[in-house]
């Protein structure tokens, strides 16, 4: 089963995106802030990290511009927010994100971006 | 080493090899240092000066080494007046990600000075600056809080506004909150928020004691 790490401060958001990736067969770990998170990721492989961007101690541009600079595999990582200025999206961009999904994400559609990025077209 | 004792009485700079004296102006300067940690002592040590809150609003915005810039919101938070709360507030509309975060975690320590603003931040044109007022109160020490955040999920028109504040309010909500969570579910038809109002409801109703 494929592996998905949610790095949000909220934690109904965590509880939600859990909840619909579970029903489809992914494995869930959850983190706090960027730290945590940042924990986790060297700790054991992910195949994709969705992240928010404000949060305390590491927000989601730090967590991914540290994880980028590990030696390590480097899965797919949606960044997810409810910021959509321009800007946003560069720094996200630029920080090492693969996709930047503005909220309220549906449910289908945050199902549609797991899946492309992980390669899942067919699940 | 501070450049300015805490009794007010100026002393000669630790570093400095002239023994020069530096006043509350002299460390003003030394904000604007190139070495990174001048301005860091310096923001430091006018962190007991209330006439400095603008220099170090002003060097904030302008400051790009992480720790320094600590440092400057550490004093204003110490200095904790209403004018350092406004100025930490026009951060909210920067562009740096950080900046805004920073003077968010700065604002969530500042609970008297921050309420006469909260308000006007909740009821900001920009949806975005409404997200920050509330992801503020999260861990704002105010009475007022809940009420604050039911008041949003009744009246915000902004669906992402509305969660942010049901974020909250699912992990703090009492039973007053109870009547504004069905109305929001209603109000919105939008799966998380239908969610996130299901688990707050039933939160509250497990967290009731028992008759």
């Amino acid at each position: 089963m494929k592996r998905v790490l949610i790095i949000d401060d909220a934690s109904t958001i965590r509880l939600y995106k859990r909840c619909i990736l579970e029903k489809h067969g992914y494995l869930v770990e959850e983190a706090v802030n960027g730290m945590e998170g940042l924990e986790k990721a060297l700790e054991s492989h992910f195949d994709l990290y969705i992240v928010d961007i404000n949060m305390p101690k590491l927000d989601g541009y730090g967590f991914l511009q540290r994880i980028r600079a590990e030696d390590i595999d480097q899965p797919p990582a949606m960044m997810v927010s409810t910021e959509s200025a321009a800007q946003d999206k560069e720094i996200a961009y630029q920080s090492g994100a693969n996709l930047y999904l503005v909220k309220p994400a549906k449910p289908a559609e945050l199902l549609t971006f797991v899946r492309l990025l992980m390669g899942d077209h067919h699940s | 080493m501070a450049l300015l004792q805490k009794s007010g009485q100026p002393r000669p700079a630790p570093d400095d090899p002239t023994g020069r004296i530096l006043d509350v102006e002299a460390l003003e300067r030394c904000l604007h240092d190139p070495s990174a940690d001048i301005r860091r002592r310096a923001a430091a040590d006018l962190a007991s000066c209330q006439q400095a809150t603008q220099w170090l609003l002003t060097q904030l915005q302008q400051e790009t080494i992480p720790s320094v810039r600590q440092v400057i919101i550490t004093s204003l938070t110490r200095i904790n007046t209403t004018e350092a709360v406004q100025g930490l507030a026009t951060c909210l509309r920067a562009e740096d990600a950080r900046l805004r975060n920073d003077a968010i975690e700065a604002m969530k320590q500042m609970p008297d000075a921050m309420a006469p603003v909260i308000e006007e931040l909740l009821q900001d044109q920009d949806p975005d600056i409404r997200i920050f007022a509330v992801n503020i109160l999260e861990s704002l020490c105010h009475e007022q809080v809940e009420n604050w955040l039911l008041d949003v999920m009744d009246n915000d028109a902004s669906i992402n506004v509305v969660c942010a504040a049901l974020d909250i309010i699912g992990e703090v909500g009492t039973e007053i909150a109870l009547p504004v969570l069905e109305r929001t579910a209603r109000r919105f038809n939008d799966a998380y928020v239908g969610f996130a109002c299901d688990l707050a409801i039933r939160r509250i109703a497990d967290s009731r004691p028992a008759s």
